[in-house]
């Protein structure tokens, strides 16, 4: 099925009394003309403003595949399904999830469900976070850590209520978790529409857009539980077999830990540049054109996850250049 | 050079579309069933429409949203809405709310004789003749499939994890679970109700052999089964989800267990998307994802038959009238075919 008929879904995350009700509605009433369907839980906050809200059941199932951790939203598969049923055209869907959802088998959905993947496309994952409240819910809740890391969006709202070196401190700490989502600073969650809907962020092709300089990361984390990320770059080609068998089994064995990776590679003997992004052991990956005439030809990969440090990831990285 | 497109455009239809009547709603077309001489289509804007050979269809504006479940009740439909609405729907248009879950989906909908099922989310809802207030049974997650056995003493109810078949005793309905790992949709007693099988999320399907519940898995799809039937008197189970209706046989003590399934139809490219038995024939029409339906027996020797050419969007349903007259044909773009079977009707 082509591309531009697929509607695109954005998925709202952040826990309760963050925002995301104050968001929803803004994207509802602001886009005038735009047909939406929300899919919100039975949990959530109430006073949605449209036409067609669904209640949903978050279920998360395990996939019958081998893959142990793979587990998709059960409910969404069969109401992304009858949506599409739906005789007039839906502009976008919006999935609001529970405060306390990790947004993996959401995303995880759109790569293993063939149905949802052909009618219906993954946005974006924003998430809503409370910049007066964040720090203390990264240390009580593993699901505020998972929000952050899967991120394309983050809003840090409420920062009127926060001083600024805390708004720092806040925003450092986001950092650390997850170095290529969009963080935006707002009051009652203003901030432009179109840096929320419509980004395509899952698209390959803006992987591309990882910038090369990343963060380094400092391993000054207190806990080995904590979600942080780490990222390399290669100016050396890398060699195709190698990097596929390391990657592989990368993902096979440390799956469960490694949240989202994106990368941009360079391979020996190959003009197109390929792309990848993976959530937990599910991968898409494809080349991606010629790259850019005089830009460097480096490769790029970021891991966000658990004990990174105990993957040897550096050394599996340096292994795959090309001799 | 119009005329001649045109007679080319002709000579490329079958028979039987040259024959039948098209028509064009311009939504999906979700579910069919057959009521005496008359074929009762739901569709994505909400529509019920009972088409007859012979004379326009009759529209009842039946749901808001999708009508996302049809079965046959006494002369009337049974249908479920994404608004909530479980309705009893006669021909000539009147519709009796059974019930209004809100903006609960109504998934699911079944019947035996006076005997009226539907699901919301995990529970299943049974409205038995005379009785103004349901019985409900309730599950560990939603509910994606119903089914009665022939007696209507056994109702399959399919979920995550497995099926539960309850039974019907002394007004009491009594549960027996047969589990396999992930999640279970549509689900069918076989005609003898030795066995149940579901479709799953996963491409496969999924049996067991009721009394000892032995387990069947038959695997190998490239893509997720959305429809099956059964045919003829062996009996095959006749399964989309392949580039071929992929039969497999249900006869002697073990079913399929360790036996090949037969595929006939094949559709190239395309995969098949609804599987409709030619009642009291062992062959099947096979709906495939560009439109196509191609009738065949139940042999791999023989070559099957063109029914409808290419739409460009796939099949989503196909019913026959009860006297097999009449065949009509659905797709997820709203075109119907409407056509007799045969040539001398």
């Amino acid at each position: 099925m082509e591309n531009t008929s697929q509607v695109p879904v954005t998925i709202l995350t952040g826990f309760l009394g963050a925002g995301k009700t104050t968001l929803l509605n803004r994207i509802l009433t602001e886009q005038h003309g735009r047909k939406y369907a929300v899919i919100v839980n039975e949990f959530g906050e109430q006073g949605i403003d449209n036409d067609l809200v669904v209640d949903a059941d978050e279920e998360v199932f395990e996939m019958n595949n081998g893959c142990i951790c793979c587990t998709v939203r059960g409910d969404l598969i069969r109401i992304l399904s009858g949506l599409m049923k739906r005789a007039d055209k839906l502009d976008a869907i919006i999935v609001e999830t529970t405060g306390l959802a990790d947004p993996a088998p959401v995303a995880q959905t759109f790569f293993v469900d063939q149905d949802v993947a052909d009618r219906t496309k993954l946005d974006a994952i924003v998430t809503v976070a409370d910049a007066v409240h964040l720090s203390s819910q990264l240390v009580d809740h593993h699901e505020a850590e998972e929000q952050i890391a899967f991120a394309d969006v983050i809003l840090l709202n409420k920062v009127e209520l926060v001083e600024d070196n805390d708004i720092v401190k806040v925003n450092d700490r986001i950092r650390k978790i997850n170095p290529f989502a969009k963080i935006i600073k707002t009051t009652r969650c203003d901030a432009p529409l179109d840096e929320i809907v419509g980004l395509n962020a899952f698209s390959l092709d803006r992987v591309l857009d990882i910038e090369p300089d990343f963060l380094e990361s400092d391993h000054d984390h207190e806990h080995d539980d904590d979600v942080t990320s780490l990222s390399f770059v290669s100016d050396t080609p890398l060699d195709m077999d190698k990097f596929q068998d390391w990657f592989g089994n990368l993902l096979r064995t440390k799956g469960q830990d490694i949240l989202r990776s994106k990368g941009i590679l360079n391979f020996k003997g190959e003009e197109e540049r390929y792309v990848f992004q993976g959530v937990h052991m599910l991968m898409d990956a494809s080349p991606m054109g010629p790259w850019p005439k005089g830009k460097d030809r480096s490769s790029r990969v970021v891991f966000i996850g658990r004990d990174l440090d105990n993957m040897n990831l550096k050394e599996g990285f340096e292994n795959c250049k090309s001799a | 050079m119009n005329a001649d497109l045109e007679k080319l455009q002709e000579s490329n239809k079958t028979e039987l579309e040259r024959r039948g009547s098209i028509f064009n709603i311009g939504a999906p077309a979700t579910e069919a069933v057959t009521i005496r001489d008359q074929i009762a289509v739901g569709f994505g804007d909400g529509t019920v429409r009972f088409f007859q050979s012979g004379s326009d269809p009759k529209i009842v504006k039946a749901h808001k949203g999708v009508v996302l479940s049809m079965t046959n009740y006494e002369d009337h439909v049974l249908t479920g809405g994404d608004d909530g609405r479980f309705l009893k729907i006669s021909s000539d248009g009147n519709i009796d709310e059974i019930f209004n879950f809100g903006s609960k989906w109504v998934d699911c909908v079944a019947s035996h004789k006076d005997t009226k099922v539907c699901s919301s989310g995990k529970t299943v809802y049974i409205w038995t003749k005379n009785k103004d207030k349901p019985q409900t049974l309730e599950h560990q997650s939603t509910v994606a499939g119903l089914a009665f056995d022939n007696k209507g003493k056994r109702l399959a109810v399919s979920r995550y994890g497995g099926v539960t078949v309850w039974k019907l005793n002394n007004n009491k309905w009594t549960a027996s679970n047969f589990t396999w790992k992930g999640s279970h949709g549509t689900v069918t007693f076989s005609p003898d109700t030795k066995y149940i099988v579901t479709a799953m999320q996963e491409n496969q399907i999924h049996g067991w052999r009721i009394n000892d519940k032995a387990d069947l898995a038959m695997r190998g799809y490239p893509s997720k089964i959305k429809s099956f039937t059964w045919v003829g008197d062996t009996p095959y189970l006749v399964t989309s989800g392949s580039s071929d209706a992929v039969c497999w046989p249900f006869d002697g003590k073990e079913g399929p267990m360790g036996r090949k399934p037969i595929v006939v139809a094949n559709g190239g490219k395309e995969l098949a998307t609804f599987v409709k038995a030619l009642n009291g024939e062992k062959a099947v029409f096979t709906g495939f994802t560009d439109g196509s339906v191609l009738l065949a027996e139940i042999d791999e020797s023989k070559k099957p038959i063109m029914i409808r050419s290419s739409t460009g969007s796939e099949v989503s349903t196909i019913a026959i009238s009860s006297d097999n007259s009449q065949i009509l044909i659905g797709d997820m773009k709203g075109s119907i075919l409407l056509s007799s079977l045969w040539a001398d009707n």
